[in-house]
């Protein structure tokens, strides 16, 4: 039996195949298909079962990361969408929270509304914040409403009443007439899709989920038809922005839960990597073409956030809190008018690419600096497949930086990757200080094609002490899929002093919803001996605006005490105070069901090479501080297992190198991790 | 200085400065995730900052424009109060005083703390919360009609808050005990004092590493690349005298419209920036400190000319400017400043004017709703003791440019503060919202469209509320520029849409309401970029169709020709 992975990026699709009975993994890329992801899918698991002789039929699990969602948000690509909403209000979606998007820059302006003004339509309608009916809903404006909407050839309606989180009933009627009017229409409600207050982020999270909902369906019907056509049995099951697994079934009705997904599978597979390597507490750092994404895992769990923006849009999801970061080996480097040498956040991307790509690129990039001072392979990178040119990146840089600046080429590329370093530091302190956490507690886990090549620097800059680099860091998020389970987070809105008078209210919503969470299990088919479920409050003190999460075990009759004591630890350990005697108000209840998936275990049985002499295969000068140094250059897969590694080194594999500075030294750790403890260098 | 040095100075510089936000940035963090106030915590009224010895501003997180000129005056306050030399590790000092220590109102209260290296002051670490009462006349210590700085609360001159480490207690409740909040003001105070102190730890562990000569020297770089940046787009500029005024409706307490003017000179690679002929010092609380004025002008420098520009001392050196005494930007001792912000959007909005002729049409913009809308309801609390105060500040239309529409219904210039969401409101006080929307026609008309200002009506649940008003423009308005009409005009409507409904100035004082009625706010509108009949017909199809704009307005605005070119056109299907 095997279970499958694939991981859908810009410019490959990785797959990640577990063979059950064996325990081996199989990695596998295939290039991406941009019109439609899923030719991709069906052709890199035909060229699997041609390959290595697989029997697709035998596939159990098949967990697809998708950033088709995204994608059509970022591109415009969605459909247009009606919006039917409580008279008076059409216009939060258009007004937010009224800020601008730049504080000093007037040409940054918002992005468009997913659904623009004249098919923004009001009806008669009202519900108090306690959720009574203070004017009953007009059916009559509903239907007339819903024969506009189609009379502007729309076919996906958002529907968002105020306080439909208290009680969704005007919405499930509007739904029902709009249904019986607009046949086929893509219908979504608040209340489904976020029953949570706070009417702006529920009406952008509802109109993104209307905007991406029909064509995200037509791409998941497309999908499943071409894996049952290669014969695959099991079910299918698409990545989410929490880093969970959800069924088809689920992802066509709220797709917007996967528009953050993209990265959230390689924090799932880095924390289950690190943990099993005794790194519970890690920063990833995944360096890309244009980008960088940074995310905290502590205890062996990513960290979770509510509020993100996709290209301007606000969802308001659970999802894994992944930042971006405009930095990455396509960052250009120039001087600018007034004397200071910048690098990025212009990039020259994957296309033109940098100088010594031979795409045309002008600019000088990270990479090209990379390739000067010898820490990338002169000749060829992605194992001799992409020939570069050194000398032309040499050229270049000395034209554009070095000479103008008057000093000597090394000095220049040396410069350009001190200062991306410290952008990149920079926004990785800024990260983890937002959450509070102290980086010296941290090892760095780096991954993606860059990052490996720019870990040392870096660790030391932002203080992480230790480096963890993993087996094949260019497919994390394939990997990741495979060590993913399933969940749904329910939710409600309480609004509530924590007394013992509102407390048996608390504990019948959580009843109820451990009821909708037990029906969601059932239908995505999890036998109850692998149902968990995740209870938290969302709770503030009095007179504040901010909700503070706290888990608890369960949620009892007789629980109120336990829930304040542990609220006001959490707040402690949070923001470094709690407030005896202040009065707490409970804000969200909120469940988390999970279908636990059956994973193989991470175990220590890698084998690697009988030595380090047999992995060295070749030997080049590499710059580092004052001068050249030469530098062992050892193959990946041939290291051995625990025997130390001296720096300078350069450790290169397929679609990554690692850069080990003088005076460092690392090993391969029983996982076929590399593993770099670093001693404090002198570095300025 | 021989070119390899220069060079590696210029990399040094890069890597320093980043290293210097990378504190900035913590300590911002810091701020936010510690305090307690939703003033400071949700609504980020806060900013903090680095000094070196001499006062000189080093780095500002991102957040309030204006408080730049708050905390360059407190550390001004406390190196003028305090001898260097007596200065010791673990002190701070905390100061909020307008006339005695640079501030800009009230209720911004400053914490300056010294770091130390090799035994001597290097540099200062400074942080500012706006906190939401420091006692006072009023709740909230901002009242328009405020006859004197004694009527806005609790004034702190530069004072020693913690001696070696050790707090002032004493100094502390004083400062509490004076406000509406004590608990509040006590937990965030402590919070600036411990942010400002791991600010510190991490300005020393940066010497440590490059050494104090290095720092210094980096210091020096910055600030003069942040002067020459500034200077490079100066000297771009046409070179000449530019003048515009903007007007505010009075000066608080009624009485004539007070001009506000900004002329810009253009010379080499200086500007100056006089502000001579600004109407009076206002008998109420309108008047901006020199410190603001100095602020305002950094954010319009910078939005104008170089969005990317550090906020640093450097920003200053290439600017002189000129603010009589005893006006409303530059007033004498004693009078009330807790309401500048509004005056503050109206400088921003004379400076924005005058660079109209300055920068390249497509860079330049009409003028904006320049006020800022505030709406202060207060009554009986809805599920605990006591009374209710809030505050909601309402956004309007942003001013068209040379490239394009004008934002609708957002902040502008020095503020950009959230809204409270409508579900918040009701769950919270014994108000219900009827209406959060924009208002149609109330963006200048022109080849670009102003901005639409936004409507906010609010009903009143319970016997005993007041409502009080804060913000400008009833008579005067938004200046459309090239040929663009004006914006809407900013009012109060008591009893919208019913044969009670009465019309009135957005300055209200403890209006005195019943369960049942409403109070409506509409905030300006923005002016216009261009002549109105030069706009594309699938652009006014747009908003005639999105309702943004009516047919009975757009006839006289735009002509009947366009727009019956634009009514021919069907754009509405997607």
């Amino acid at each position: 039996m095997y279970r499958v992975g694939v991981d859908v990026g810009g410019t490959f699709t990785d797959f990640t195949l577990l063979d059950e009975r064996q325990g081996t993994v199989l990695f596998h890329k295939s290039p991406s298909t941009a019109d439609d992801p899923s030719a991709a899918i069906e052709r890199g698991l035909d060229e699997i079962a041609t390959r290595h002789g697989v029997d697709l039929g035998r596939i159990v699990h098949l967990g697809h990361g998708t950033t088709v969602a995204t994608n059509l948000v970022i591109e415009g690509r969605g459909e247009p969408v009606g919006l039917i909403t409580t008279r008076g209000f059409r216009d939060v979606l258009e007004i937010g929270r009224q800020t601008r998007p730049d504080l000093y820059d007037y040409r940054v302006r918002r992005p468009p509304p997913l659904a623009r003004r004249a098919h923004r339509l009001e009806v008669t309608e009202r519900m108090a914040a306690d959720g009574t009916v203070l004017v009953p809903l007009d059916a009559v404006e509903v239907a007339a409403a819903a024969r506009a909407l189609a009379g502007f050839g729309l076919k996906s309606v958002a529907i968002l009443f105020l306080h439909a989180y208290r009680n969704p009933a005007h919405e499930r009627r509007a739904r029902d007439i709009v249904a019986g009017i607009m046949e086929g229409a893509f219908i979504t409600l608040s209340s489904d899709v976020l029953p949570e207050f706070r009417e702006y982020e529920r009406a952008s999270t509802t109109a993104l989920n209307a905007y991406v909902g029909p064509r995200m369906r037509a791409y998941l019907d497309r999908f499943v038809a071409r894996v049952r056509g290669l014969g695959v049995k099991g079910e299918p099951y698409t990545i989410h922005s929490n880093g969970g697994l959800m069924s088809i079934a689920t992802a066509g009705a709220v797709p917007v839960r996967t528009c953050l997904s993209g990265p959230a599978a390689g924090v799932v597979g880095a924390a289950a990597i690190a943990a099993a390597a005794g790194f519970p507490d890690v920063v990833t750092f995944d360096v890309g073409g244009t980008s960088t994404d940074v995310s905290l895992v502590k205890d062996g769990k990513p960290l979770f956030t509510g509020d993100r923006l996709v290209a301007g849009y606000p969802v308001r999801t659970p999802m894994i809190d992944v930042h971006v970061i405009g930095a990455g080996g396509g960052s250009i480097a120039r001087i600018d008018d007034a004397g200071g040498l910048k690098v990025g956040p212009e990039s020259a991307g994957a296309e033109p690419g940098p100088v010594a790509y031979g795409r045309g690129g002008r600019s000088v990039t990270l990479t090209d600096a990379n390739l000067v001072l010898g820490r990338l392979n002169g000749v060829a990178l992605l194992d001799g497949r992409m020939p570069v040119d050194r000398d032309a990146a040499a050229r270049a840089l000395d034209e554009q930086v070095a000479r103008p600046l008057g000093i000597t080429l090394e000095r220049a590329a040396q410069g350009i990757l001190a200062i991306a370093v410290s952008n990149i530091a920079r926004a990785i302190r800024s990260v983890s200080t937002e959450r509070g956490h102290d980086l010296a507690g941290f090892a760095l886990f780096a991954c993606g094609g860059a990052g490996p090549l720019h870990a040392a620097e870096v660790a030391l800059e932002v203080g992480c002490p230790r480096i963890l680099v993993p087996q094949a860091p260019g497919t994390l998020c394939a990997r990741g899929i495979l060590l993913s389970d399933l969940n749904f987070d329910f939710v409600r809105t309480l609004i509530a002093t924590a007394d013992p008078a509102s407390w048996a209210n608390v504990v019948q919503h959580f009843h109820d919803m451990r009821t909708e969470a037990e029906a969601w299990l059932g239908r995505e088919r999890v036998p109850a001996d692998r149902r968990r479920f995740r209870c938290f409050i969302e709770a503030r003190y009095r007179g504040q605006n901010f909700e503070v999460p706290v888990e608890l075990p369960a949620i009892a009759a007789e629980g109120l005490a336990g829930f304040l004591a542990a609220f006001a630890a959490r707040h402690h350990q949070e923001y470094g105070y709690a407030i005896a005697g202040r009065a707490v108000e409970i804000v969200n209840g909120r469940i988390q069901a999970i279908g636990a998936v059956p994973k193989a275990p991470l175990e220590a049985n890698h084998q690697g090479g009988p030595s380090l002499g047999a992995a060295r295969v070749a030997e080049r000068p590499v710059w580092f501080g004052e001068s050249w140094h030469e530098t062992e250059v050892y193959s990946r897969a041939r290291l051995p297992v625990g025997e130390p590694i001296p720096g300078p080194a350069i450790v290169e594999e397929m679609s990554s190198t690692t850069w080990l500075p003088p005076g460092q030294a690392a090993r391969v750790d029983g996982f076929g991790n590399i593993v770099i403890d670093l001693k404090e260098s002198g570095a300025p | 200085m021989s070119d390899e040095t220069a060079a590696i100075d210029a990399i040094a510089m890069e890597i320093f400065s980043n290293r210097l936000l990378s504190i900035t940035e913590e300590m911002g963090n810091h701020l936010v995730r510690s305090s307690f106030s939703p003033n400071i915590k949700e609504r980020r009224d806060c900013s903090v900052a680095l000094f070196d010895a001499r006062g000189r501003l080093v780095a500002q997180a991102a957040h309030i424009p204006i408080h730049l000129g708050s905390l360059l005056g407190a550390v001004e306050a406390v190196l003028k109060t305090y001898p260097i030399d007596t200065l010791r590790p673990g002190d701070a000092f905390v100061c909020n005083d307008a006339y005695l220590a640079g501030g800009t109102h009230l209720p911004d209260i400053s914490i300056v703390t010294p770091v130390f290296a090799e035994g001597r002051v290097r540099f200062f670490t400074a942080c500012l919360g706006h906190h939401a009462d420091v006692g006072g006349a009023v709740p909230g210590s901002i009242s328009p009609s405020a006859a004197s700085i004694f009527e806005e609360g609790i004034r702190i001159p530069a004072t020693r808050i913690a001696t070696a480490g050790q707090l002032e207690e004493g100094i502390l409740r004083l400062i509490s005990e004076n406000t509406r909040e004590p608990e509040d003001r006590t937990l965030d105070l402590k919070v600036q004092i411990a942010v400002n102190e791991s600010g510190a730890r991490a300005v020393e562990a940066l010497i440590r590493r490059m050494g104090i000569a290095g720092a210094e020297r980096a210091v020096d770089d910055l600030l003069a690349y942040t002067t020459r940046r500034l200077q490079n787009r100066i000297t771009r500029l046409r070179p000449g005298r530019y003048g515009f005024t903007s007007w505010m409706d009075d000066d608080g307490m009624g009485g004539p419209r007070v001009p506000i003017v900004a002329a810009v000179t253009v010379r080499g690679d200086r500007l100056h920036l006089d502000m001579t002929g600004t109407g009076p010092q206002s008998r109420g609380g309108f008047n901006v400190m020199p410190s603001g004025v100095l602020a305002t002008v950094g954010y319009a420098v910078k939005a104008l000319l170089d969005p990317g520009l550090l906020p640093n001392n450097g920003l200053f050196a290439a600017i002189d400017l000129t603010v009589p005494e005893g006006t409303i930007l530059n007033p004498r001792f004693p009078g009330a400043v807790g309401a500048r912000t509004t005056t503050c959007q109206k400088l921003a909005g004379a400076i924005f004017g005058a660079f109209q002729a300055i920068l390249p049409e497509s860079e330049a913009m009409a003028s904006s709703h320049d006020v800022l809308a505030g709406m202060v309801f207060s009554g009986r609390a809805k599920r605990r003791q006591g009374t209710y105060v809030y505050l909601e500040t309402v956004g309007g239309g942003i001013g068209a440019r040379g490239d394009g529409d004008g934002m609708d219904g957002a902040h502008v210039h020095i503020t950009n503060s959230l809204n409270m969401p409508v579900e918040a409101v009701e769950n919270e006080y014994p108000l219900r919202v009827e209406e959060y929307a924009l208002v149609p026609d109330s963006g200048g008309a022109g080849r670009y469209r102003g901005g639409l200002a936004i409507a906010r009506e609010v009903r009143i649940l319970e016997d005993g509320t007041t409502f009080s008003g804060r913000a400008d423009s009833f008579v005067t308005r938004a200046e459309g520029a090239m040929g663009g009409l004006g914006g809407a005009n900013c009012r109060v409507i008591r009893n919208h849409g019913t044969n009670r409904a009465e019309i009135m100035d957005p300055k209200q004082r403890l209006l005195q309401l019943a369960a049942g009625e409403t109070i409506r706010m509409e905030t300006p509108g923005a002016g216009g970029f261009g002549p109105p009949q030069d706009r594309a017909i699938a652009a006014l199809a747009r908003d005639l169709e999105d309702g943004k704009v009516s047919a009975a307005r757009a006839a006289p605005d735009y002509g009947p020709d366009l727009l019956a070119a634009a009514l021919g056109l069907k754009a509405t299907r997607p």
